[in-house]
């Protein structure tokens, strides 16, 4: 199919008057600069629609003089990137929704508009997203450049009178409350559960408990210091980010990367992606209640926190990539060894799954449970192995190549019933296949440095990465004093808990644990 | 006892003619006093008669071509005499303050008349000596039911529901009058007597035909499937004291008519008889206890429960005329005991839990158990006796509901001396299907008591109840106080109700069930020899003198290596675990009170900054596994969920429509409307309008009747 | 059924010999930062101003590390011309006081019942708590247990800063168990703030809302060190310091 700049040319074409193309050949990004906001709705119409484009992401910057409305979009089988850019008046910030045509925007509209107070008009659902009604007053704007954030930290009192939303009308409808704090050893969520006694209608989340304002702190801070939040907000896919996160700054910063340092990092990458899917592998087992299997599942996830441990010196991969390179070099033997211990811990994996595939008690569990069907996934936006399960085509590894993905040889994963026996599979496939590129690594690794220099210029860029949990996409913009001015993630849990009551209609209260546990979401990459 | 009589009589007189002369408000006062005084009497001549040995038999007027009417009261009569008249007490009491809150909306007087009428109604049904009689006072009791329950005609949203109750009581009333007279036709004359005698000589098509009509014709008024359909609607839209008295009083009637009818004027010769009432009990019971689960408004599902009771009890009875018909007489005392002893048992806590459901009512201002809540920190005496009554109805010890439903299981697993496998076979499946409505019952009940009573109020009305005036609580306790007697004291119940019972078995099945030291001393030597000849050297009494009863007895048995028995009687069970118990728990709470601390906290809630009743469980969501698991009994028709969305893809609603039609009427009453409307649609294709067929008919018709009069 | 009764026979005894023995396998920890090697001035001055979290300081003319503030970035070895030296245990726990040990109840010694709460964590200390379960480090044989309710919970293990949003829950969570209770703080995000904290929404510790008595700091400790401040908890260890000295020689957890 085409390429950025063709798309945008055509977009130019179509809307010749109100809308400008820039194009940066380099990276490659298409920017639509859009004058009048009347034909919003419609370009990202047409982007989603005609030209197949997948949206990624809105990110707001409040600028001194405008603000930037930069909604992203990407081919998902060829490198481009279209950035579709509206500006407001200071003064008066409103855009019109583009949800209704767009329905991935949905979370992000509902995000920015509470971090930053700006209105997108025709959005149904605003309000108490990130910044909870019951606790939070309807005008604070964290955000925002004016907002004091040394303020000392206040205990609000919670506002009497707040209910969930509901929308379910039957005789005798009520609401289960379940969280923030609920049993097991769990993340802090809150749910809300409308039924009418024993099946479920529909599940609300409600998150942003751990809302940690990782972007607004990582404003007026150093580079090295947005690395240590990019790895530390949602540590278990730790490497990912921070990967994301130095691909943006050398983008920024022009800095060429060291061969061996990009063949390393896709190395490291794979490894997490391997620990990863078998911890979520774990907890699907555990939540199904087949003890041995989640036993069995827990020593090869401990297994692989070890090698990771033993290989790197960090369980989950903390202090080992940073803007120009890796932080230490790994001996080639040791990478050999490495991969040949985390294929042992493959084949114990593919002698477990074995097992689960012919176990009743297994399947009976998933088979069915937590439908999204693809027509759903694609209109929500889903990454990752959730929407691989679901028969979405998309994975930034091939659709938007770095670390010489390009160069690796693997196979596409995709299943399509879309339940939470598919997402297994997805998972397994996965995790053979991460194996798969982690030994085809060492061999074509080359002798050499592994970091390069780094000087902090003026400027913004776009880095991502398909981390375990799909695809993440870290925007940051440095000013001239060579600090962060603005950091933006869209993490793959944002996405995909959007997703969420699309797995949880009409299911049966036993099922909720292993619908949670089969999306295998995080809620700590959510908040942020 | 003719003085008792006469004196309830007279002052239920006074009672119809006082609110005519007097001003309205006194009327409710009028109920109270006068209908308890005429209740008074009128229990103390059913007592008299239920222990006198010889029954009243007055004859009154005798009229042209129907005979003379007569009165007969013996022990059957007196002891349903006794409940109505203790019903009628409860109900007076609770009246006085109850009708109130009725002031402004209806004429409290007519009120009073009718009350006061209707207990003559009942009174003469059931004194009733012969079919004259017994048919004007039941008939009279039908129209003043109705007039009741339509009191408030300007209010009630449903005026058809007490014309149903009007329409299917005619019905049965036609049908009861029908087997009446085919058994005078039998007798020559229509005094329930001269049925007694003649009832040999019925045929066994006549004995079949009265069987069926007279049942299933009393069926209608006792509230049993499948003509039971106005129950569930009468209920809910009569005042408390009208609901105490169709459940209490003239549901009991039914009962009557079945037990006098095909117990006493035409005995069972056939099991199979037997085995009907004994199906359609067993079924009723479970079809009502079911729906019970089904509802949320209080009153509805006080209504299915009693449909549950009348099953239980018309299924002990149906086992009764089974052994009576298999020459088992002392297990068809057993049964008839455990029957009598249900109704009764139902009588007082069915009326004590109506009182509940309306001071709730009068208290709160709705009746629906999704509003309620909490209701136990502002009402704690209404929550205590419908506990007590809640506890009853679920048949747990030591409350009454325990010993009849236990005896009327343990009477169907008794059905091993039957020699008929089927018959055996429909005992089981009924015995299973009971066991099954009593576990029903209990999960029915946990859902009536604790959402209403316990957690948090789920409405302002329910946040600020009002206090409930002494004479309703009165009345509640004294039948809450009544329920833990006859839970405790059966041993005193058996006996009495026996003498009802062993007029339909024709022998005293007590002995049998109490042994014989409870009711003496073993000093005494009016036991039976046979008895002393095993158990000499009878040992110590414990307990004797303290309380009523024999205490706990010791016996030595002679005979054998292990020589002691031990048998102890409920009251003084009652006593000893009371004392154990509530010592162990008292010494408990001090020993502990001296090593921990105790602190009130929130409701731990998941981190929920307040939980607000929205996120409580509602009546509805606590019977969704029953609706759930029965499905294929309830089959509804058509669930829908709809959804309404905005900008393409925001949902805002989402509906969920249910259509449920009730099994009776899906599996009776609708193929019966279809089969009666496809007939009369054949039929109707007769009647096209023209005018040269019609004469046809004409012709047709004429040549029919002259070559039947040429051949008869 | 049953392959899965001889799956789970075959695999063996994984548990970890921990406490009764010392767990020597690769990978179980990440260490900490031992500051007994001689440096000059300048690397010292170069060290501290390279250690991000602020751990690293001078007292008394000597380098020390406070590990309440180690985030495990590994700046001090990594990419400096003198790194400090590393200390590869997982004995980590210590008090929240320096006072003598506490006198906490002997009931605690068996048996201790967990509630885990999750107040902002990362992600990756409640994944090294829930790696207690698994069967290498299988904290039932211990008497110690995950309870789902506070009511019958014994000690409140939190993880991660404490977000605006959790205060009250955690607190609802704190009031609603019963005495005697014990807070332990599970890795540095409870036990500082982390990287995160203070700010608006993030507070600089558990001990800000709750009083805190253990504290195992980490980012994340591993399953060992949690497993070590539970035992501390219990009193059948003794907790370590969560301060080392240059003068120190070497971290005596061994």
């Amino acid at each position: 199919m085409e390429s950025a700049a063709e798309t945008a040319a055509q977009a130019h074409q179509k809307w010749p008057s109100q809308l400008e193309v820039w194009i940066d050949r380099r990276k490659p990004v298409a920017e639509l600069r859009i004058r009048t906001t009347e034909i919003l709705r419609d370009v990202a119409r047409w982007l989603t629609t005609e030209a197949g484009l997948r949206f990624a992401g809105l990110i707001l910057e409040q600028q001194p003089e405008q603000w930037e409305f930069r909604y992203l979009f990407y081919l998902d089988h060829k490198a481009g990137w279209i950035h579709a850019l509206v500006h407001q008046p200071v003064e008066q910030v409103s855009v019109p929704s583009i949800s209704s045509e767009v329905y991935a925007a949905d979370p992000h509209e509902r995000e920015a508009e509470d971090l930053f107070g700006v209105t997108f008009s025709g959005h149904p659902k605003l309000g108490d997203f990130v910044l909870h009604d019951d606790s939070w007053q309807e005008s604070v704007a964290p955000m925002r450049k004016e907002f004091d954030e040394a303020a000392a930290l206040a205990e609000r009192a919670p506002r009497e009178g707040w209910r969930p939303r509901t929308i379910v009308e039957a005789p005798g409808a009520f609401v289960t409350p379940i969280g923030p704090v609920y049993a097991g050893v769990t993340e802090s969520a809150q749910f809300f559960l409308e039924t009418v006694g024993e099946d479920v209608i529909r599940a609300i989340p409600r998150l942003f408990y751990k809302y940690r304002a990782m972007e607004k702190v990582a404003e007026g801070r150093t580079i090295d210091e947005g690395l240590l939040f990019a790895e530390r907000f949602a540590a278990t896919t730790a490497f990912a980010h921070a990967l994301a996160y130095c691909q943006a700054v050398e983008a920024i910063c022009r800095v060429k990367v060291p061969p061996r340092a990009v063949m390393l990092r896709g190395f490291l990458a794979e490894l997490e992606r391997f620990r990863h899917h078998v911890g979520v592998i774990q907890e699907i087992c555990e939540s199904t209640g087949l003890s041995v299997a989640a036993s069995q599942a827990a020593l090869l996830e401990e297994d692989l926190l070890r090698i990771s441990g033993a290989f790197t010196g960090h369980r989950y991969l903390f202090g080992l990539v940073t803007p120009g390179g890796l932080m230490r070099d790994f001996a080639g033997p040791d990478c050999r060894d490495a991969v040949e211990q985390a294929r042992k811990v493959l084949l114990k994996l593919d002698s477990l799954f074995e097992m689960l595939r012919y176990s009743s008690s297994f399947l009976d569990r998933l088979e069915g449970v937590g439908l999204i069907s693809s027509d759903e996934a694609r209109k929500l936006g889903l990454v990752g192995p959730i929407a691989r399960a679901s028969g979405i085509v998309g994975d930034l590894r091939k659709a938007q190549p770095y670390c010489n993905y390009d160069r690796l040889q693997s196979d596409e994963i995709i299943e399509n019933e879309g339940d939470g026996f598919a997402r297994v599979r997805v998972l397994y496939q996965e995790a053979t296949q991460a194996v798969h590129i982690m030994g085809q690594i060492p061999p074509q690794l080359e002798s050499g440095e592994v970091l390069a220099p780094v000087t902090p210029q003026q400027g913004a860029a776009l880095g991502w990465a398909e981390a375990p949990r799909g695809a993440t996409f870290h925007w940051v913009r440095l000013g001239g004093d060579g600090l962060i001015s603005r950091y933006h993630v869209v993490s793959p849990s944002f996405i995909n808990w959007h997703g969420f009551h699309a797995a949880t209609e009409n299911f049966a209260f036993q099922d909720f644990p292993i619908i949670l546990a089969t999306l295998g979401l995080s809620v700590a990459e959510n908040d942020r | 006892m003719l003085f008792l009589i006469d004196a309830w009589f007279a002052v239920c007189l006074l009672g119809i003619i006082a609110p005519i002369i007097l001003s309205e408000t006194r009327s409710a006062r009028i109920v109270a006093w006068f209908g308890s005084l005429a209740s008074l009497a009128l229990l103390s001549a059913g007592g008299d008669a239920l222990f006198s040995r010889q029954p009243l038999d007055l004859q009154l007027w005798t009229l042209p071509e129907l005979g003379t009417l007569s009165f007969g009261v013996d022990h059957l009569s007196g002891l349903f005499l006794f409940i109505s008249g203790l019903i009628f007490l409860s109900a007076s009491v609770f009246s006085g303050r109850y009708l109130e809150r009725y002031a402004g909306h209806f004429d409290l007087r007519v009120f009073c008349i009718f009350y006061h009428s209707i207990f003559v109604a009942v009174g003469l049904v059931l004194m009733a000596g012969d079919a004259v009689t017994f048919l004007m006072g039941w008939e009279a009791m039908s129209i003043l039911a109705y007039l009741l329950v339509n009191c408030q005609h300007r209010e009630v949203r449903n005026p058809e529901a007490g014309y149903l109750m009007l329409t299917m009581g005619e019905a049965g009333f036609l049908a009861v009058a029908v087997a009446l007279l085919l058994l005078a036709m039998v007798s020559g004359s229509l005094s329930f007597a001269s049925f007694r005698s003649a009832a040999a000589f019925a045929g066994p098509d006549i004995r079949w035909a009265v069987f069926l009509l007279s049942f299933f014709g009393f069926s209608v008024k006792a509230g049993l499937a499948p003509f039971n359909r106005w129950l569930p609607r009468v209920y809910p839209v009569s005042s408390a004291t009208v609901c105490a008295l169709l459940s209490g009083v003239l549901l009991n009637l039914g009962i009557y008519g079945i037990i006098r009818v095909n117990g006493d004027l035409l005995p069972p010769t056939s099991v199979k008889n037997g085995l009907i009432v004994l199906t359609v009990g067993s079924l009723t019971a479970l079809v009502g206890i079911l729906y019970a689960n089904r509802e949320s408004d209080m009153k509805s599902m006080l209504a299915e429960s009693s449909i549950e009771n009348m099953g239980i009890v018309t299924a002990a009875l149906g086992a009764g005329f089974v052994f009576s018909a298999s020459h088992a007489p002392v297990l068809a005392g057993m049964a008839f005991i455990a029957a009598l002893y249900q109704m009764m048992n139902h009588s007082v806590y069915k009326s004590l839990l109506f009182y509940g459901a309306g001071s709730i009512d009068a208290a709160v201002g709705t009746r629906a158990m999704d509003r309620m809540g909490g209701l136990i920190k502002r009402q704690p005496w209404i929550a205590a006796f419908f506990l007590a009554g809640a506890l009853s109805i679920s048949a747990l010890p030591p409350w009454n509901g325990f010993v009849s439903e236990w005896l009327t299981l343990q009477t169907l697993l008794q059905s091993a001396v039957l020699s008929s496998a089927a018959v055996k076979v429909v005992f089981a499946i009924c015995g299973a299907i009971l066991a099954l409505t009593a576990a029903l019952a209990v999960t029915c009940f946990v859902k009536a008591f604790g959402l209403s009573f316990l957690g948090i109020a789920r409405s302002e009305q329910a946040k600020q109840s009002a206090r409930v005036p002494h004479s309703m609580r009165t009345a509640m306790g004294f039948l809450a106080a009544l329920c833990l007697l006859l839970g405790v004291l059966p041993t005193y119940v058996i006996p009495a109700l026996d003498r009802a019972a062993s007029l339909i078995s024709k022998t005293n099945a007590s002995e049998t069930l109490i042994p014989p030291f409870f009711l003496t001393s073993p000093e005494r030597s009016l036991l039976p020899p046979d008895f002393t000849a095993d158990f000499h050297n009878l040992g110590a009494q414990i307990g004797k003198g303290i309380l009523p009863g024999a205490g706990l007895v010791v016996l030595h048995r002679g005979t054998e290596r292990n020589p002691v028995v031990f048998a102890m009687s409920t009251s003084y069970m009652i006593v000893a675990l009371a004392f154990l118990l509530g010592g162990s728990f008292l010494v408990l709470r001090w020993w502990l009170a001296r090593r921990t601390q105790r602190s009130i906290r929130p409701v731990w809630a998941g981190g929920l900054s307040e939980l607000p009743p929205e996120l409580t469980y509602t009546a509805t969501g606590f019977s969704n596994p029953v609706r759930v698991t029965f499905n294929a009994i309830f089959h509804p028709a058509h669930v829908e969920d709809s959804s309404e969305m905005v900008a393409q893809h925001f949902r805002v609603v989402i509906r969920r429509v249910t259509e449920e039609h009730h099994v009776l009427d899906r599996l009776f009453y609708r193929p019966l409307r279809k089969a009666a409307t496809g007939i009369a649609n054949t039929v109707a294709k007769m009647h096209h309008g023209r005018i040269n067929a019609y004469v046809a008919y004409i012709l047709l018709c004429f040549l029919t009747m002259l070559l039947i009069g040429r051949y008869l | 059924m049953s392959q899965w009764v001889l799956k789970g026979i075959s695999s063996g005894v994984k548990s970890t010999r921990y406490p009764d023995a010392e767990e020597t396998a690769a990978g179980v920890s990440p260490g900490l930062p031992d500051p007994s090697v001689n440096l000059t001035e300048a690397q010292k001055m170069e060290l501290i101003e390279r250690c991000p979290s602020g751990a690293i300081f001078i007292e008394d003319s000597s380098l020390s590390v406070n590990y309440r503030r180690c985030i495990h970035c590994f700046r001090c070895v990594r990419g400096v011309s003198a790194p400090l030296a590393w200390n590869s245990g997982y004995e980590w726990a210590g008090l929240s006081s320096d006072a003598n040990p506490p006198d906490w109840p002997k009931a605690f010694r068996k048996s201790l019942h967990i509630r885990v709460v999750d107040a902002g964590d990362c992600g990756a200390c409640l994944n090294e708590v829930k790696q207690l379960a698994n069967p290498y480090y299988n904290l039932h044989r211990l008497g110690f247990f995950i309870t789902p309710t506070p009511r019958a919970a014994d000690i409140l293990m939190v993880v991660g800063p404490v977000t605006d949003q959790m205060r009250r829950p955690l607190r609802e969570v704190y009031e609603a168990m019963p005495t005697p209770k014990l807070v332990m703080a599970v890795g540095e995000g409870a036990i500082s703030g982390g990287i995160f904290g203070p700010s608006f929404v993030t507070s600089a510790g558990v001990k800000e809302v709750l009083p805190v008595d253990i504290e195992v700091p980490g980012y994340p400790p591993p399953p060992l060190a949690i497993l070590h401040g539970l035992l501390v908890a219990a009193g059948r260890k003794a907790p370590a310091s969560l301060f080392a000295r240059e003068a120190d020689a070497v971290l005596k957890n061994r």
